[in-house]
C-alpha cells in the first residue's frame, strides 16, 4: 500500500507543561482535500505548526511523502512542497503584494518557474494583478486573503496547509474562497485545511478529522461526517438540521 | 566603582564558614510547618531562623573586631538595602529600572546638604524657629552671620526617604505607562541626568569636587565617627527592617498587585488593579528604600562625589538582584552581601595568594594580579552566566509543587460546594431595566471596523449568550465593556450608569468581571493567589496596613483566604488540592476553571465568560456548564460568549449573533436557529444547497 | 542672506557627528526591528571597533598625528582601515549573538537586555584591563586640507567623513530592499513566524542584523577616531546613548528613522553650544530620549507600537 503524502504517526506535543495533542494519527492521500475540524483550544493550531515545524512533536512521527519530517527545518519542509497559508493571513503590512509573493518563492530560485506561478496566482485571482504596488497592510480583508493564498502557491506546494481560510470574511469572500480551494486542488495540489466552518468545508472537503481537546474523536468521509449526529450537536453550522 | 575596601585579614574567612552552615541548617528546622504559600521557601518564612541570623550578624564585630572587615560589611549592608528597594521595583512589579541609583543619590545628597557646611545662607529671622527645633545653628562669621543646616541623621533618613520616594513620583507618573524596555530606557535617561545635575550645580553640591565634611550621626550625645562599627549595626537595623517591609508586602494585597502587574498587566487591571497607582507605589516605595539609604552611606562615607552613583552602580544593584533571585527577599539580600563580599575580601585574599605564588614560580604578571581591579568583569560575567543557565537566582522567589498522585487527582470529584457562595449577582432590585445596555457600539482598528453600531440588552439574572465565527467581533464586544479597548462611539451603561470608556479597573469595581478566551492567568503564580487578585477590588489593605499587620488587616486576609477557598470549592475538587499550585503546571482546563474563579473571587453583579469551555472534553464541558447554571441559580447576571451549542441552549435564555462586526440577530436559542441572517452568516450558499 | 560662519561651522560640526550617531543608530534599529531586543553591547562593541580600527591603521607604521598619506596609499589604507574594522566588529557582534543571546532568543521578559548588559561589562573590562584606562592617540592620515566656506572651516575628515556614511547607508538601503537576504530581513521584521513559514532561516537573518549592525557600527568607530583623534575604553557609552536617543527619536525599527533622528542629535549636540551650555548637553539629549518615549514612542518615521497581544 502506497504511503500518503502526509501521515501523523501518534504524535504527541507539549507546551510546557501543557499536552497539546494526543497520540493524533492523520493520513492525507495525495490529491485529497482534508478539513481538521474541532472548537477553539482543541489542537488545530498547534497541527500545522506540527507540520511545518515550528513545534517539534515530544513522541510519535510526521512523514511526508514518504519519508519522516522530524530534524527538517522549515525551510527545507517548503522547499519539499509543503506551504501554509496561515490563521488571519498575516501578510507582511509594509511590503508590497509583489514582494508579498516573492516572499511566497522564497526557497526557489527565480526563473521561468516563478513566472509561471506568477501567471497561475494571476489566473486565479485577476484582483491582485492590479494591486501589484500596494501594501500588504492596505489591502481590505478577502484582498488580503487572495494574496495570503497566492504567496502559498508561489512556493509551488504539493501539500497546502491552511489555517483557517474563512475567518472574518464576509459570506460571499467565503463562498469565493472555498471555489477557488476546490480548483487549486482540482490542478493536482492536496488540501489539507483547519475549519470552523463545518458545513462549508464538509462541503468541499473528501475526508474529514475532529479533534478534540488534543485528540481526534472521529474521523471519515465528509459526507458521513455531514449526517453524524455528534458533528451536529458540536457545530452551530449544522444548526438548522438540529 | 565606589568602593573603598582597605587590606583584609583571613579570619574574614572563619566567619564566612560559619554562615553557611547556620543557612542549611536552617531548612531543616524550618520544614516542618508548613506555609500558607507555596512561593516562600518555608525554611525562610520561619521567624526564628530569621532571628538566628540576625543575632549572629549581631555578634559579627564582637567575635571579629577589625575595623577593615566590619566596614566591608557595613558597605555590604548598604548594598543589600538598596538591592531590597530594587527588588520591589524590579522583581515584584516587574518594572525594570536602570536608573535606580539616582534615587540613593537623591537620599545621600539629601541628607549631605542637610548636615553639612555646603549651603550656608545668611543668617536671618525666618531662620529662628529652626534653629529652636535643632535643625539649623547660627554661625557668627565676618560679613554677617549665616545659616548652618545640622539636621539630625535619624531626622533625615526617613525624610531623605520621602524626599526620593517623591522624586520617584514625579518622574515615574508620565513614565510609568511606557512597557518594559522602553521603561527601562527612561530610567537609564533619568538615571544620567540625576548625576549630571548634580555635577552642573557646584553650589547646591560642590559639582564633581563632592560635598566635604557631612556631620557623622549623633546617638545621645555621641558621634559615630569614623569607626565602621555603628554604621555596620545601624546598616544591619536598615536591612532588616527593609527585609520585613519587603516580606510584609510581599505577602499583601500591595504585593499581590504588583505581581499581577509584572505578570499581566492587562489581565491585572481586569481584576480591578489601579496599574498606575501600583506602579507608582512600588517606584516610590523602592525609591524611598534607596533614598533611606543614601543617608547611611553618605553618613559612613562624611563625603559624596556625582560619581558614586552613576550607571554602573544602578547596573551593580541590578547584578545583586538578579545574582540573589529576582523576586526573592532573602535571595537578593544574601546575593547582594556575597558580591559585596567577594569584592571586598575574596578577591583581595585570592589576589594576595596569586601574588605570591608568582613570586615562587617568578612570574612577573602573576605577583601583580589585582583581581579585584576585575569586579567589573566578573559583575558582567555572573550577569551574563545567570541569564543563560540560571534564570532564577540563588534562591528562586518561587517553588513548584510536585504532581499530585493519581490518588489524590481522582479523589471526590463532586460539583461542590456552590451553596455556601453567598452575595453572588446581589443586585438592587428596586432599579427597573436592564443591568447592561449597550447602545450604538462602534469600534475601529485603524480602518477596520471590529464592530459596527451593536446594540443590546441584559437583564438582570439572566443569561445571554453571544454567538457568531471567529473574527465577528464578540471578543472586542468584551474588551469594549471592560474598558480594554476604546470606543469610537456609542454608549455601555451598567446598572443606569454610564460606563463607556472607563479604565478596566474602575468596570470591575462597578461589578463586572470577566474571563479571557486565550486565558489570561498570572502563570508564575499559585491558583490561591491568583483568586486572591481577583479579590483585589473588594480588599482594603492599604500598604500601611500590610506593613504593621494590625489585626483589622490579619483578619482580612484570613477571612479572604477563606473565601478563596469557598470559590475554589465551586469546581468541586478540581482546584482545591492545587491551591499551592503554580498555573503554568494547570492542564488547560483548570486554568479555565481558576479564571473563572478568578472572575467570581470580586463578587461581580455582571461576568462575562468568553469561550469558558474551549478545550475542554465533552464531560468537562458539561460539568463545567452545569456549575455555570448553579452560579446563574444564585443570581448572577452572565453574558457567554460560545461556540458550542449544546452549552448555549442549555445554558442562555437569549442568544446575540455577531457577523463582521453587526449584529444579525437576536432572540431566543430556538429563534436565532431559525434566522435566514444566522443559517446564511454560517452555512453560505450551502442554504441554500442544504 | 548670510549664515553666521560660527553657526555654519556648528551644521558642518554637527553634521559629521550626526553622520557618525547615524551609522551606530542603524545597528540598534536593525536588531530592535528583527528581535525587539534594546542591545546594551552595541555600545561597547563600537569601543572595542575605535581599538581595532586604530590597529588596523598602526599597522601600517602610522601613530599619532605626525604622519599623513596622500594619494591612492591614503585611499587604500583607509579601505583596508574600514573593511578590517567593520568585519571583525561584525564578528564580534555575531559572536556575541551565537554565543549569549541565541539561548534566550525564546525566553520571554528582560533577561536577553540584561545579558546585553552583562555582554556590554565584559567587553568594557577587558580592554579597560589589557589596554588601560588612559585616551590613546588615534593615527590620522589625513592630510590637513581645508577650504573655507562661507566663514566656516570645511575639513577633508568631515567630508571623509560624509562620504564614508552615504556609502554605507546608501549600500543598507539598496540591501534591504532589493537583496533576497534583505527581503528576508524586512519579512522577519514585520511577522517573524510567517516569515519562519515561508522558509526563512530566522537565525540566519538575526545574523545578518547583528553582523551588518556591528560593521556599521565598526564604521562609525573609526569614523569617532578620525573626528576625535583619541580613543578609551570609555567612548561607548557616551556615544552609544546618543546614538540610541537618534534611533529612538527617528523610531526604533525604522532604518531611514535612524538615520534622520542621528543628524539630528549630532546637530543638537554641536548647536548645543549656540543656545546653552556645553555641559548640558547631555541633560538635554537624554530629556529629549524621554520625551520622546512619553509622547510619541513611535518616534518620528517609526511605525506604531506593534499591538499584537
Amino acid at each position: 500500500m502506497p504511503e500518503p503524502l502526509l501521515e501523523f504517526r501518534a504524535v504527541d506535543t507539549h507546551y510546557g507543561d501543557l499536552h497539546v495533542l494526543k497520540a493524533v494519527d492523520y493520513r492525507i492521500e495525495a490529491g485529497e482535500i482534508v478539513c481538521l475540524l474541532g472548537g477553539n483550544a482543541s489542537g488545530k493550531s498547534t497541527t500545522m505548526k506540527t507540520i511545518m515545524g515550528v513545534v517539534a512533536p515530544t513522541s510519535g512521527e510526521v512523514r511526508y511523502d514518504g519519508k519522516p519530517l522530524a530534524g527538517i527545518s522549515v525551510a527545507e519542509r517548503v522547499r519539499r512542497g509543503i506551504a501554509p497559508v496561515l490563521e488571519a493571513r498575516r501578510l507582511f503590512p509594509r511590503m508590497t503584494v509583489y514582494e508579498n509573493l516573492e516572499m511566497g518563492a522564497f526557497t526557489r530560485p527565480r526563473g521561468p518557474e516563478f513566472q509561471e506561478d506568477l501567471e497561475r496566482v494571476f489566473a486565479l485571482f485577476p484582483r491582485v494583478k492590479e494591486r501589484l504596488d500596494q501594501l500588504g497592510g492596505t489591502l481590505s480583508g478577502g484582498e488580503q486573503q487572495m494574496v495570503a493564498i497566492g504567496r502559498a502557491l508561489m512556493a509551488h506546494p504539493k501539500l497546502l496547509c491552511m489555517d483557517e481560510p474563512s475567518m472574518g470574511l464576509a459570506p460571499i469572500f467565503v463562498e469565493q474562497v472555498f471555489d477557488i480551494i476546490q480548483t487549486i486542488n482540482r490542478q493536482g495540489t492536496t488540501v489539507f485545511m483547519v475549519e470552523q466552518n463545518a458545513n462549508m468545508a464538509l462541503q468541499i472537503a473528501h475526508r474529514a478529522y475532529v479533534l478534540q481537546t488534543g485528540q481526534v474523536v472521529l474521523s471519515g468521509a465528509a459526507d458521513e461526517l455531514r449526517r453524524n449526529p455528534m458533528i451536529r450537536e458540536a457545530y452551530l453550522g449544522e444548526m438548522k438540521v438540529a | 566603582m565606589t568602593d573603598l575596601k582597605a587590606p583584609t585579614s583571613d579570619s574574614g574567612l572563619a566567619e564566612r564558614a560559619a554562615t553557611a552552615p547556620a543557612a542549611a541548617g536552617l531548612s531543616l528546622a524550618g520544614l516542618a510547618r508548613a506555609a500558607p504559600l507555596a512561593r516562600i521557601p518555608p525554611h525562610l518564612r520561619s521567624r526564628g531562623a530569621a532571628l538566628t541570623m540576625l543575632l549572629l550578624a549581631a555578634l559579627f564585630p564582637i567575635l571579629h573586631p577589625n575595623d577593615a572587615d566590619i566596614d566591608a560589611a557595613a558597605n555590604a549592608l548598604t548594598y543589600a538595602s538598596l538591592a531590597l528597594g530594587l527588588n520591589i521595583v524590579v522583581g515584584m512589579a516587574g518594572l525594570l529600572d536602570l536608573g535606580y541609583a539616582a534615587f540613593f543619590a537623591i537620599g545621600a545628597y539629601a541628607y549631605g546638604i542637610a548636615a553639612s557646611w555646603q549651603v550656608t545662607p545668611l543668617w536671618t529671622g525666618y531662620w529662628e524657629p529652626l534653629q529652636w527645633l535643632g535643625l539649623v545653628a547660627r554661625f557668627h562669621q565676618a560679613g554677617g552671620d549665616v545659616v548652618h543646616f545640622q539636621v539630625s541623621f535619624w531626622l533625615m533618613m526617613p525624610v531623605a526617604a520621602i524626599v526620593a520616594a517623591f522624586f520617584g513620583v514625579l518622574f515615574g507618573a508620565p513614565t510609568l505607562r511606557l512597557k518594559g524596555d522602553y521603561l527601562a530606557i527612561v530610567t537609564l535617561g533619568f538615571g544620567e541626568i540625576v548625576p549630571i545635575v548634580v555635577r552642573n550645580t557646584p553650589s547646591l553640591t560642590n559639582g564633581a569636587m563632592g560635598l566635604n565634611g557631612v556631620a557623622a550621626p549623633q546617638l545621645f550625645g555621641w558621634s559615630f565617627g569614623i569607626a565602621a562599627t555603628p554604621y555596620y549595626y545601624v546598616g544591619l537595623l536598615l536591612v532588616a527592617l527593609l527585609m520585613v517591609t519587603s516580606q510584609r508586602l510581599k505577602i499583601s494585597r500591595i504585593g499581590r498587585a504588583w505581581m499581577a502587574i509584572r505578570e499581566d498587566e492587562i489581565a491585572a487591571a481586569a481584576m480591578g488593579i489601579n496599574r498606575v497607582r501600583m506602579k507608582l507605589l512600588a517606584f516610590a516605595t523602592g525609591a524611598a528604600f534607596a533614598g533611606a539609604t543614601g543617608t547611611l552611606f553618605v553618613a559612613k562615607l562624611q563625603t559624596a562625589t556625582p560619581e558614586m552613583f552613576m550607571f554602573p552602580v544602578s547596573v551593580m544593584i541590578l547584578v545583586m538582584v538578579v545574582f540573589g533571585g529576582v523576586g526573592s527577599v532573602w535571595g537578593v539580600v544574601i546575593g547582594a552581601m556575597i558580591l559585596q563580599l567577594l569584592q571586598s575580601w575574596l578577591l583581595q585574599d585570592l589576589s594576595g595568594w596569586l601574588n605570591a605564588l608568582g613570586r615562587l614560580i617568578h612570574s612577573g604578571w602573576l605577583s601583580r594580579i589585582q583581581l579585584a581591579s576585575s569586579i567589573e568583569l566578573i559583575f558582567g560575567l555572573i550577569l551574563v552566566f545567570m541569564m543563560l543557565y540560571r534564570r532564577d537566582g540563588l534562591i528562586p522567589a518561587t517553588r513548584r509543587q510536585r504532581a499530585l498522585s493519581l490518588g489524590e487527582q481522582h479523589a471526590q470529584v463532586g460539583s461542590g460546594g456552590i451553596a455556601a457562595l453567598k452575595g453572588l449577582g446581589a443586585l438592587d432590585d428596586s432599579r427597573d431595566g436592564p443591568l447592561l445596555e449597550i447602545d450604538n457600539l462602534t469600534v475601529r482598528f485603524g480602518g477596520l471596523v471590529a464592530l459596527r453600531s451593536v446594540s443590546l440588552a441584559v437583564r438582570a439574572h439572566s443569561v445571554l449568550a453571544v454567538i457568531g465565527p471567529n473574527g465577528s467581533g464578540k471578543s472586542t464586544l468584551f474588551n469594549a465593556v471592560t474598558g480594554l479597548v476604546s470606543t469610537a462611539s456609542g454608549q455601555v451603561r451598567f446598572a443606569g450608569a454610564d460606563i463607556t470608556g472607563r479604565p478596566p479597573h474602575v468596570v470591575l469595581d462597578r461589578g463586572i468581571a470577566r474571563t479571557f478566551q486565550n486565558l489570561r492567568l498570572f502563570p508564575n503564580l499559585t491558583v490561591l493567589e491568583n483568586v486572591l487578585i481577583g479579590m483585589h477590588a473588594r480588599l482594603h489593605t492599604g500598604a500601611a496596613g500590610a506593613l504593621l499587620r494590625l489585626p483589622r488587616t490579619r483578619r482580612e486576609e484570613e477571612a479572604a483566604r477563606e473565601r478563596a477557598l469557598e470559590i475554589l470549592s465551586v469546581f468541586g475538587n478540581r482546584l482545591l488540592p492545587r491551591v499551592d499550585h503554580l498555573v503554568s503546571s494547570l492542564s488547560y482546563a483548570n486554568r479555565r476553571r481558576v479564571e473563572i474563579a478568578r472572575a467570581l473571587a470580586s463578587q461581580p453583579k455582571l461576568l462575562l465568560l468568553d469561550e469558558p469551555t474551549a478545550g475542554m472534553n465533552p464531560a468537562e464541558t458539561l460539568e463545567l456548564a452545569g456549575q455555570i447554571k448553579d452560579l446563574h441559580r444564585l443570581g448572577l447576571t452572565i453574558v457567554l460568549i460560545e461556540h458550542k451549542l449544546d452549552v448555549v441552549t442549555s445554558l442562555a435564555e437569549r442568544v446575540i449573533v455577531l457577523d463582521h462586526g453587526e449584529r444579525i440577530a437576536e432572540g431566543t436559542p430556538a429563534e436565532v436557529r431559525r434566522d435566514e441572517e444566522v443559517i446564511r452568516a454560517y452555512l453560505g450558499r450551502s442554504a441554500a444547497v442544504a | 542672506m548670510t549664515i553666521d560662519p560660527v553657526l555654519l561651522q556648528q551644521i558642518i560640526n554637527g553634521l559629521s557627528l550626526g553622520a557618525m550617531y547615524s551609522l551606530l543608530a542603524l545597528g540598534f534599529t536593525l536588531v530592535y526591528g528583527i528581535l525587539e531586543l534594546i542591545n546594551f553591547a552595541h555600545f561597547n562593541v563600537f569601543m572595542v571597533g575605535s581599538f581595532v580600527g586604530m590597529w588596523a591603521l598602526e599597522l601600517f607604521g602610522l601613530s599619532g598625528q605626525s604622519i599623513t598619506l596622500s594619494g591612492f596609499t591614503l585611499v587604500g589604507v583607509l579601505l583596508f582601515a574600514f573593511a578590517a574594522t567593520m568585519l571583525v566588529s561584525g564578528v564580534l557582534g555575531v559572536a556575541i549573538e551565537r554565543l549569549a543571546l541565541r539561548p534566550l532568543r525564546n525566553v520571554s521578559g528582560p533577561a536577553a537586555m540584561i545579558t546585553t548588559i552583562g555582554v556590554s561589562y565584559i567587553l568594557f573590562n577587558v580592554i579597560l584591563l589589557t589596554v588601560g584606562a588612559g585616551s590613546l592617540n588615534f593615527p590620522n592620515p589625513l592630510p590637513r586640507m581645508r577650504w573655507v566656506v562661507g566663514g566656516a572651516v570645511l575639513e577633508l575628515r568631515s567630508v571623509l567623513i560624509w562620504g564614508v556614511s552615504l556609502v554605507l547607508m546608501l549600500g543598507l538601503h539598496l540591501f534591504v530592499s532589493h537583496t533576497r537576504l534583505g527581503k528576508a530581513m524586512r519579512a522577519t521584521a514585520q511577522d517573524a513566524e510567517a516569515a519562519r513559514m515561508m522558509g526563512v532561516d530566522v537565525d540566519r537573518v538575526v545574523v545578518t542584523a547583528f553582523f551588518l549592525g556591528s560593521a556599521l557600527a565598526g564604521a562609525a568607530a573609526l569614523i569617532f577616531g578620525l573626528y576625535y583623534n583619541f580613543t578609551s575604553f570609555l567612548i561607548g557609552y557616551t556615544a552609544g546613548l546618543r546614538a540610541f536617543t537618534a534611533a529612538v527619536l527617528g523610531g526604533i525599527g525604522s532604518v531611514t528613522g535612524a538615520m534622520l533622528g542621528g543628524i539630528i542629535i549630532g546637530l543638537v549636540e554641536s548647536l548645543g553650544g549656540h543656545f546653552f551650555e556645553v555641559r548640558w548637553a547631555d541633560v538635554i539629549i537624554f530629556s529629549i530620549l524621554i520625551l520622546v518615549l512619553v509622547f510619541a514612542p513611535s518616534g518620528l518615521l517609526g511605525r506604531a507600537t506593534p499591538s499584537r497581544s
